[in-house]
């Protein structure tokens, strides 16, 4: 029809004004899915791809130990246990008591909502990172051989050393091996024997697979520093942990092998155990930031004008009293003030003072010390008690370091209270030894509920474990009603 | 579209102008396309006679005797127009013939109708016409005979145009004669009159209803009168009345349905806006900013941590006087199309572009101050001191004789001095200065507009601390001479010299003892009161050498550019970039920290911070004007790009002070933190707009949204709204009914929007370096910083909404009503994981939902409108509730503790206060069970549920115009609960801390319990924090230390006078006015702590603000 050939005629020629543009900008609208993926932003890498290689999967291992070495002494990482472990136990005097944190440490007077959560957290972020570094590593394949047998010996070992700790401040917790959080996230607790055993496995496994020198950052090349564990470190804390499972064979057998190998380790002068790579030192931590040395000299020594509330800490008097006065380490590890007629002693193992140009004392962690003393405990329950290679021969060792006569202790009971007494004035503030001596020789009822009224609190047997974060087992139905005994809901 | 020509008349009476003439050219188009029929085979005859016949009453008669219609327009015949006719049984095509003979006009005749058109010109024609064009001049003047400059007057027909001067006087040469000219002026109604060779006054008659105000939105704009959603639009006449640094401030009363809250007052710090309520638990809650098409962050990123203003508002960055309007973009109808960015709403922010006509220079300088308005009512040394030793005694202690640390206030301190610290360290005079200049002008083609912007505030505190603003703003818009090519350019430009001490003093200010040494010693300097060789207090004056410096720069521009490729088709597309950033230092100097200090405490942190954004939006946009209503279509699409950088740097070990500014002499450096982050974004987005007779009005907007913050799994999701409009008060039935319904309009709106405020890369599971000081073995360190979760997705809020408008008595009272449900669900939550996952939680997505549900009001009456007076107020309204409705689950779930279902999400569990222990002097609390207890269990005896959002808010405000004055000013009120952080004291009463000589309380202190048997409400007086710490902690989480924190505040005054033209005619100002404003000048409240509205009492509460103002247009 007429019409229509109109409309054809008019439309025509718009029609082709019309469509290109109209194609231009389809072409434009096409949403694209490419345009609006990402990928991981440059300053940081993801769990895809930072175990395919030698450098970032090394830096996962590092980050622990530069964490630990990082956090200060009273922010309850895992290096504040020589503070606040202490506290709790009987060789630490609180000097603030408006130190609302510390207080309730040093009057063992916890609750689950006060401020106990720190170890709590931080040991588990620490399995988690080592769970993640530990899955991560066995998939990888682009990774040097060596490199990947050495970081999984650290993530083994590092794993073992978080849950020692986490089962003797809390008993029974959850074992947590693998990062899937659904499963993680309802899990109950697990018997403190269990976790025991796969502290061994561990332990037992990161020996085996760890370098027997101490290594630099490319994991490739030997170094002095002994800032990274090796397979001395397994075995140190392995013959710790059979110590305290009383599997005493292979404590004394563990020990030995560190004890007996005196080209990389013996003890040294007291005023230089603590100094940077000692002969003494199985694991340390190198001190990360600038102008200080260690947090513990920073920390435990007091100024001047005594404590105030930035330096709270003495060293309890109950201590000091418990040294025989010809004892070196009184002298030497051992600083004291005297501020308003008061006297005040602190701890002074480490000694580098503040704004030090440059780091000669490191973070010990793992030392021979403790070995001889482990083994000397050993011996006694294999009834080695005197002579040669002798629990009195281990305890010796220490004692004449520290100028001390030999031990007169013969029976089992005399050497295992010498022992016990030894470690408080060997190990003092170093990472809670007396609190957790304590618990396992069974005294801590008998020396608490001494101490723990003139610390201003009430001792109850309950108190040897610490409670869990309320809010942690809140948010676990694993572990509801699983607080420890004796700490309300 | 049936029409004949004689209701093309009435027509014209209802119908806008515009919409008349563009109904008439589709007519003639569809009759150019579909009448080309031959007139032969008419067979009709027609016989008619008559001398001096109306073309109109001819037509008539054709009409009649042959059935035909006939079409054609007023503008091309004059119905009036008088012709001799005598025809007897002629055929319709001679007829026709016969009478446009005479006429440039020929005719087309399609079956029964009849269309006449103009006559293709011959050249003949053209040479003619040319010879009859005349000069066509006059002027344009308003109802009261004052000259419009700048109003447009346009030639119909080629759409050649010029614009007044500033007389209002045109002149358009080589118009033809009796063409029809379009005058049309902003807020005028427009009218056509035909040209003449002199015309004298043509009289604009303005536009009075606000309904036809125009009304921004997204990707376009509209009217009040036919907006289907719920927005609200506040125009720069308020923005300027407010003297403040951050535009939204000056929203904050004005608009229904939105909260604005001022975390300081502090130039450049944070604000929190919030519209219709909360929608998120737990993610970001801000509104989408849009300034002139370009998105712009709600948020500023992070730098140095913990600083004075927190991170600040971007908002300060926009200067305030630059902006034409905000509109604020509530229902789903109208952020829809913003799809997973405007769940919590949208604020679009105008800047003012150039009007044609002469060049107009504004200037305009106001100068004030600022001041702390409300103190707290607190002891004086006498008072206090009895305080202390009371304490003492309570304790059993003893004051000892000679000073020690714990005593220094009652042993060593002069027992009579008193200093009012908040007059000392709040109590100064903040000075404001705001200059502004803006050059504006242009001619129908181009416009233009620029302008510069100097901005001065300074600080209450003692010291010379200042924020400094200079922007320049630049409008440019040009069309091209055919009128199908646009191009606009907007650039604006703000650099900001934020200069603030580190420290905020309020909260020394409250706490510093009364008898506190004196700030300076004899020589001038800091005194340190020094005992023993010690000095005994941090004199705060210290803190005020730390520094927090900010530089900020921002630039956002925009330009659009637009092509008609056919009428009613345009392309066009916005290319937009903005960028944000922010370098600031924190210094902290040996001088501000005590002497005592042994160790060097010198460092510095130094923050870089930068947002880039840039945005491409092409769209098509297609209008058809059919019979069956008109038709708007709009189809676009997004690609947006935001990089994010973040560097923040530490500096320790200076050797000096004055080096602190510079890294290069710090000894360590450390990088606290380095973060380059990337958001891609991608959208289609389709607008489907229909109107019938202005009357039924239906929108439709859709939105295919992709972007980078999900996960692999979830990356694109759809968004979509509907909504409808029913203009009644047109229907016939209701204007013959109810006369004085001027305007009535009830609208419906449901649609689904998103959210996306998650932050980047949160669906990945990431590791980010460890930094320290020292590389640990030389290595770097890596750790992981969360679960990741490739299902993340949008936060999706369904809202309705059901409004209804009215006008009465013609528009002078305009009344607004939206009932809003809004129901946010899938929401991103933190789910709470116990620690043993490595995480205490993982971004998930949530089957809960929020409900927020309210209703607005909003009135608006022209009180009085005569000659020489004027009154016009508007009230406006809010109540919204807040309600979790659903969360599976919740029992379980980390956030039992939290939340209830039914209740507010951000409701507060208590305890329940219970007085104090009338033996002990402690607080006591009410468990749940109904016992009495004094150390109540978190969560299981926070059973009271108190909600602390407000539970209705509005403002009043009223403009009154005598003469040449103008007063306005602006009531805020909000009902609403809060905590008063200084009613039990701060921190325990009784307690002195040595080191910062704090430990000063209320006066309620002091009616505390003194003896046992004492019945009192505060508890007893100790120096133990061991002992007295843990009720006191336990009372501020109770019911008893939130009360009633509602407000009535006279938010705005302004009084401005106009110079009258006798005074200032012999001058070459236009106009000239003086002013005089305030901001947060009185406040009615029975809130005992420093201000209702930020309720702290370690923040500077917002300031009272009063300038005075002069502003000259040349």
């Amino acid at each position: 029809m007429n019409l229509k050939i109109k409309k054809m005629k008019n439309i025509g020629p718009i029609k082709w004004n019309l469509l290109l543009p109209i194609m231009l900008f389809s072409i434009i609208l096409c949403s694209c899915k490419k345009f609006i993926e990402v990928q991981s932003p440059v300053t940081s890498v993801n769990e895809g791809n930072v175990y395919n290689n030698d450098n970032t999967a090394t830096s996962v291992l590092t980050a622990l130990y530069a964490q630990m070495s990082n956090e200060a002494v009273g922010d309850f990482g895992i290096t504040s246990l020589s503070k606040v472990a202490e506290l709790s136990a009987d060789n630490l005097a609180l000097n603030d008591l408006t130190n609302i944190p510390l207080i309730s440490f040093y009057r063992n007077n916890l609750n689950g909502t006060s401020s106990a959560p720190g170890f709590w957290s931080q040991l588990y972020q620490g399995v988690y990172q080592t769970n993640a570094a530990i899955e991560g590593l066995n998939t990888s394949t682009s990774l040097t051989p060596l490199v990947k047998r050495q970081l999984l010996g650290e993530a083994q070992f590092m794993r073992a050393f978080f849950y020692f700790y986490l089962v003797n401040l809390y008993g029974d917790i959850p074992l947590v091996l693998v990062t899937n959080y659904k499963g993680n996230a309802i899990m109950g607790r697990t018997d403190k024997s269990k976790v025991y055993e796969q502290i061994i496995t561990d332990l037992k496994s990161a020996k085996n697979l760890l370098s027997q020198d101490y290594l630099d950052v490319t994991l490739l090349n030997k170094s002095t520093e002994r800032i990274r564990p090796n397979r001395a470190a397994a075995t140190a804390l392995l013959a710790r942990v059979y110590l305290f499972s009383g599997d005493f064979i292979q404590a004394e057998a563990q020990s030995s092998l560190l004890l007996n190998n005196d080209i990389n380790y013996k003890l040294v002068d007291l005023d230089k155990v603590f100094l940077r790579n000692s002969k003494e030192t199985i694991w340390s931590l190198q001190p990360v930031i600038i102008n200080f040395n260690t947090w513990e000299s920073r920390k435990f020594i007091l100024p001047s004008t005594g404590p105030n509330t930035e330096f709270p800490l003495s060293l309890s008097k109950q201590l000091i009293a418990s040294f025989d006065a010809d004892d070196k380490r009184l002298n030497i590890w051992t600083g004291d003030v005297t501020a308003d007629g008061v006297k005040f002693y602190y701890a002074y193992k480490y000694k580098a003072a503040l704004n030090a140009t440059s780091v000669s004392e490191y973070g010990m962690v793992l030392r021979l010390a403790e070995q001889y003393l482990v083994r000397a405990e050993a011996r006694v329950y294999q009834n080695k008690l005197t002579g040669i290679n002798s629990a009195a021969s281990d305890l010796d060792a220490i004692r004449l370091r520290a100028g001390l006569l030999p031990t007169t202790a013969s029976t089992k009971q005399d050497l295992l209270d010498a022992i016990l007494k030894e470690r408080q004035h060997e190990l003092f503030t170093e990472w809670g030894h007396r609190w957790f001596d304590l618990k396992r020789t069974n005294k801590i009822d008998e020396v608490m509920s001494m101490v723990c009224p003139l610390k201003g609190g009430v001792w109850q047997s309950y108190k040897a474990l610490y409670p869990i974060p309320q809010v942690e087992i809140n948010r676990n139905p694993g572990m509801t009603g699983q607080q420890n005994p004796g700490y309300s809901n | 579209m049936n029409l004949n020509a004689f209701n093309l008349g009435m027509l014209r009476m209802w119908l806008p102008p515009k919409l008349l003439l563009i109904m008439k050219l589709i007519i003639i188009i569809m009759t150019t396309c579909l009448l080309q029929v031959s007139a032969a085979t008419f067979a009709q005859k027609f016989t008619y006679a008559k001398k001096d016949a109306t073309y109109s009453l001819v037509f008539k008669e054709i009409i009649k005797q042959t059935g035909y219609k006939i079409l054609y327009s007023d503008q091309i015949l004059d119905k009036t127009k008088t012709i001799n006719v005598d025809f007897k049984g002629a055929e319709l095509k001679e007829v026709m013939e016969t009478l446009l003979k005479n006429q440039p006009l020929s005719y087309e005749i399609d079956e029964t109708t009849i269309l006449i058109k103009e006559k293709e010109p011959t050249f003949l024609d053209r040479l003619a016409k040319r010879w009859a064009s005349i000069d066509a001049n006059g002027r344009v003047v308003d109802s009261e005979n004052r000259p419009l400059p700048g109003a447009s007057v346009k030639v119909k027909k080629t759409g050649k145009g010029v614009s007044t001067d500033k007389d209002g006087r045109f002149f358009l040469r080589g118009v033809e004669e009796g063409a029809v000219l379009v005058i049309s002026f902003i807020g005028y109604l427009p009218k056509e009159v035909s040209a003449s060779a002199n015309m004298g006054n043509v009289v604009l008659e303005q536009s009075l209803s606000k309904l036809d105000e125009v009304q921004v939105i997204a990707y376009g704009t509209t009217t009040q009168r036919l907006s289907t959603g719920n927005t609200f639009s506040v125009k720069a006449s308020d923005i300027e009345k407010a003297p403040v640094g951050n535009p939204l401030l000056a929203l904050a009363g004005r608009v229904p349905g939105l909260v604005i809250t001022q975390s300081s007052g502090l130039p450049g710090s944070n604000v929190t806006v919030r519209i219709q309520g909360q929608n998120s638990i737990s993610k970001g809650n801000d509104p989408f900013y849009v300034i002139d098409g370009v998105p712009f962050p709600s948020q500023n990123l992070s730098g140095v941590n913990g600083t004075i203003i927190q991170e600040g508002s971007p908002l300060g960055f926009i200067n305030s006087q630059d902006i034409e309007s905000i509109d604020v973009l509530k229902d789903a109808d109208a952020t829809a199309i913003y799809g997973s960015r405007a769940a919590n709403g949208a604020i679009l922010i105008t800047t003012k572009k150039g009007k044609a006509g002469q060049t107009k220079v504004n200037m305009n300088v106001q100068t004030g101050i600022g001041q702390v308005s409300h103190k707290l009512d607190l002891m004086n040394t006498s008072q206090y001191l009895e305080m202390r030793r009371e304490a003492i005694k309570n304790d059993g202690l003893i004051i000892p004789a000679t000073p020690t640390l714990e005593y220094y206030d009652l042993t060593l301190y002069d027992q009579n001095r008193y200093t009012d610290w908040q007059k000392e360290l709040i109590g100064n005079v903040a000075k404001y200065t705001d200059m502004q200049a803006t050059i504006s002008g242009g001619n129908e083609n181009t416009q233009f507009s620029f302008g510069a912007n100097y901005h001065k505030e300074t600080t209450v505190f003692p010291g010379d601390f200042a924020d400094k603003k200079g922007s320049v703003h630049l409008n440019i818009t040009n069309v091209s001479a055919n009128g199908k090519f646009k191009m606009h350019f907007m650039g604006n430009y703000l650099n900001d010299n934020n200069h603030l001490p580190g420290v905020d003093l309020t909260n020394t200010a409250i706490q510093l003892i009364p008898n506190a040494p004196i700030l300076y010693d004899n020589e001038g300097k800091l005194n340190w009161e020094l005992y023993n060789g010690i000095s005994t207090w941090d004199n705060p004056l210290a803190y005020m050498a730390r520094k927090y410096n900010k530089e900020s720069n921002n630039l956002v521009s925009n330009i659009e550019v637009s092509y008609q490729i056919i009428n009613g088709l345009q392309l066009k597309s916005g290319f937009g970039y903005n960028r944000l950033q922010n370098d600031d230092a924190y210094t902290n100097p040996q001088i501000s920290i005590s002497p005592n200090a042994t160790y060097n405490g010198r460092s510095a942190a130094f923050g870089s911070t930068n947002v880039n954004t840039w945005l491409i939006e092409p769209q098509l946009t297609y209008q058809l004007k059919k019979s069956f209503g008109s038709l708007d279509f709009l189809l676009g699409s997004t690609f947006q790009k935001s990089r994010n950088k973040i560097l923040l740097l530490g500096g320790s070990g200076y050797g000096s002070d004055v080096q602190l500014d510079d890294i290069r002499s710090a000894s360590s450096i450390s990088i606290d933190n380095s973060l380059q982050s990337i958001y891609n974004y991608n959208a289609l987005f389709g607008r489907v707009n229909y109107n019938l007779k202005d009357r039924y009005l239906l929108n439709f907007t859709i939105r295919r949204d992709g972007s980078s913050r999900f996960g692999s799994e979830n990356l694109f999701h759809n968004f979509f709204a509907l909504a409808g409009a029913w203009v009644f008060s047109s229907e016939k039935w209701m204007e013959e009914n109810l006369p004085s319904l001027s305007y009535g309009k009830i609208k419906l709106s449901y649609g689904i929007t998103g959210s996306d405020q998650i932050g980047d890369y949160t669906f990945m599971n990431l590791y980010s370096p460890y930094t320290t000081d020292l590389p640990y073995g030389g290595g770097a360190a890596l750790r992981p910083v969360g679960h990741s979760n490739p299902y993340l997705q949008w936060e999706e809020t369904r809202k309705l909404n059901l409004g209804l408008d009215l006008g009465i008595f013609k528009d002078r009272l305009l009344f607004n009503l939206n009932y809003y449900l809004n129901r946010s669900g899938n929401q991103l939550l933190a789910q709470v994981l116990p620690i043993i996952t490595g995480f205490s939680s993982i971004t998930q997505n949530f089957d809960a939902k929020v409900q927020n549900t309210g209703i607005e009001l909003n009135l608006k009456t022209v009180n009085i409108k005569s000659r020489n007076f004027s009154w016009s107020s508007n009230l406006n309204f809010t109540k919204n509730s807040n309600k979790l409705i659903r969360y599976d689950n919740l029992e379980n779930s980390g956030y039992k503790d939290y939340y209830v279902i039914g209740e507010p999400i951000d409701i507060v569990k208590a305890y329940q206060y219970a007085g104090v222990n009338s033996q002990t002097g402690f607080y006591q609390f009410r468990k749940a069970d109904g016992t009495i207890t004094d150390s109540p269990v978190d969560p299981d005896d926070k059973f009271v549920l108190l909600n602390t959002s407000p539970k209705f808010y509005g403002g009043f405000s009223n403009t009154l115009n005598y003469k040449g004055f103008t007063i306005d000013f602006l009531f805020q009120f909000v009902k609403q609960i809060g905590q008063d952080p200084g009613k039990f004291g701060n921190p325990i009463p009784g307690y002195y801390s040595s080191s910062t000589a704090t430990g000063n309380q209320p006066l309620g202190i002091l009616d505390g319990w003194k003896q046992p048997n004492d019945l009192a409400t505060i508890q007893k007086l100790t120096t133990d924090f061991g002992t007295g710490y843990f009720p006191y902690d336990f009372v501020r989480m109770s019911d008893f230390s939130y009360s009633d924190a509602s407000f009535i505040r006279l938010k705005n005054l302004s009084v401005s006078w106009a110079i009258p033209k006798s005074i200032i005619g012999k001058t070459h100002l236009q106009s000239a006015r003086i002013y005089f404003q305030g901001q947060n000048l009185l406040t009615f409240t029975r809130f005992q702590g420093l201000d209702p509205e930020n309720q702290s009492d370690y923040r500077l509460p917002p300031l009272r603000v009063l300038t005075l103002g002069i502003q000259l247009v040349l």
